[in-house]
């Protein structure tokens, strides 16, 4: 049974988490940390410690805006940045989406899009994370209300495209895809 | 000396970042720089491609990447998203187990992947290979008086843990190039404090907040515009001000494309070939100072 900092590693959280010493630089310069579960230095202990569970349902991974302050600064060279990014894709492959299912929800439905049609669709992006999201009916209109006035902004300014641009050799990205997903089966 | 680039727009700049293509392919062709789309370049994966797999994260950018070393040139992305991602590709191939996989990625898709062109983002270029002395030259309308902030975000300074071709905790890429149109570029502590847009799912009223922070000292220390290179940083400012404004009071900030600043020293149509007209928070004031032509239709 491999340990989660081993899974971490693996899924591109770097070597170097095993340095951490705990000085907090991470969370001192988190734009986000107020609003974490867990600070990014004690996410850090937490992966180094095992502490799966706790770990993979804290907010602290969907709440990570992927800024690379903490990784910039740290002095024990920990890619916490990475290892957060790590942490998503493992707690996504799990499916514990728990703690912040839209945020997941929108992860998968942007690369669905985009095996759909190369490129992004804004509209069709947020009805895939709607319908994706693990929450409940009141919370899922409450989200889709509130899209509601940003999306008439971007329709005054001309900037809502109403048509998906699709790129042409489609089933070369689609291979992309069959390719990456038999890489990440084979570990 | 015409310099050409592979130009990869990615997908903001079809949508709600269109007036950041227009003003760059504008501003761009009027300093005698030659930009050719990358044809039928696919989405890079954005934030999403990391959040699934690492297969995937590199396998989306390596083949727009492939197309533009096809075309033997360097590429120029305005999007700083597509820059960290694209240049993460790039970067991966020095390392001979990531440059296997990325072949075994690109398999049956008739592409390959060598490392030849390098990924530039657009400050790098107009900031480094065309230089804000040839800029300055170019300059018909200085933007004498006004008084702006410059605002990097993360990935220009800090593209995913990488080098910067800028400095990560004073950048002055941004700041030269204004300064060269005449602008004034005022003290900003905020440059490259994160605006909060990757959080707009998770959390949205933190991406409000951060965002707040930094246009509310903009406002204090007087700035007339933030001035900005990504189109993600321009919709938590921009687009997303109006609603802004409704948790944390008035702001009326222009959030302007540098691009767009720079477009408007040189003399372009502000509206034809900048799109200021379709900035959500009005630009009509600074418009109306430095253009004579100041109606859209």
């Amino acid at each position: 049974m491999k340990t989660l900092v081993q899974e971490v590693i693996e899924a591109g959280g770097g070597e170097s988490i095993k340095a951490c010493y705990q000085c907090g630089t991470c969370t001192g310069g988190c734009p986000t940390a107020g609003e974490m579960d867990y600070t990014p230095r004690q996410i850090i202990r937490m992966v180094n410690l095992g502490m799966r569970d706790r770990v993979l349902t804290s907010s602290s991974i969907w709440l990570c805006a992927s800024c690379y302050q903490c990784q910039v600064r740290c002095p024990r060279g920990v890619r916490i940045a990475d290892v957060m990014a790590a942490l998503r894709s493992i707690a996504i492959r799990d499916g514990i989406t728990a703690a912040k299912p839209r945020a997941p929800a929108f992860y998968q439905s942007f690369l669905e899009n985009i095996s759909a049609y190369g490129r992004q669709f804004e509209p069709v992006l947020i009805l895939r994370t709607i319908a994706k999201s693990r929450e409940g009916v009141a919370a899922k209109l409450g989200f889709l209300l509130g899209m509601l006035p940003m999306g008439v902004t971007l329709l005054k300014s001309r900037k809502m495209p109403l048509r998906a641009e699709k790129v042409q050799a489609i089933e070369e990205v689609r291979r992309l895809f069959s390719n990456a997903e038999r890489l990440e089966a084979e570990g | 000396m015409s310099q050409r680039y592979a130009y990869y727009p990615g997908c903001s700049l079809e949508a709600s970042a269109v007036e950041y293509d227009l003003s760059t392919r504008s501003v761009l062709k009027a300093l005698g720089v030659e930009l050719e789309e990358i044809p039928d370049w696919s989405c890079c994966g954005a934030s999403a491609g990391h959040a699934v797999s690492k297969s995937i994260a590199l396998a989306l950018p390596a083949r727009d990447l492939a197309k533009a070393e096809s075309m033997g040139r360097n590429v120029l992305a305005p999007c700083p998203a597509c820059y960290k991602n694209l240049r993460y590709v790039r970067e991966s191939l020095s390392d001979e187990e990531a440059r296997r996989k990325v072949e075994r990625l690109l398999e049956g898709t008739g592409l390959s992947l060598s490392g030849s062109s390098e990924v530039r983002h657009l400050l790098e270029v107009l900031a480094g290979d065309v230089g804000a002395e040839r800029i300055a030259e170019a300059v018909t309308v200085p933007l004498e008086g006004l008084k702006v902030v410059t605002y990097y975000g993360c990935y220009i300074t800090r593209p995913g843990g990488m080098r910067s071709f800028d400095d990560p905790v004073e950048p002055v890429s941004m700041d030269l190039l204004c300064r060269a149109v005449g602008a004034a570029v005022l003290p900003f502590t905020r440059k490259t404090r994160c605006c909060g847009a990757p959080v707009m799912m998770s959390a949205p009223e933190e991406m409000h907040r951060l965002s707040y922070e930094i246009l509310q000292e903009a406002k204090q220390r007087g700035a007339e515009a933030v001035v900005v290179a990504c189109p993600l940083c321009h919709h938590a400012l921009d687009a997303a001000q109006p609603e802004i404004e409704k948790h944390h009071g008035a702001l009326s900030m222009p959030v302007l494309y540098i691009t767009q600043l720079l477009g408007l020293a040189l003399g372009l149509n502000p509206f034809e070939e900048l799109g200021l007209d379709r900035n959500v928070v009005s630009t009509e004031g600074i418009v109306k100072r430095f253009s004579k032509v100041t109606c859209s239709r």
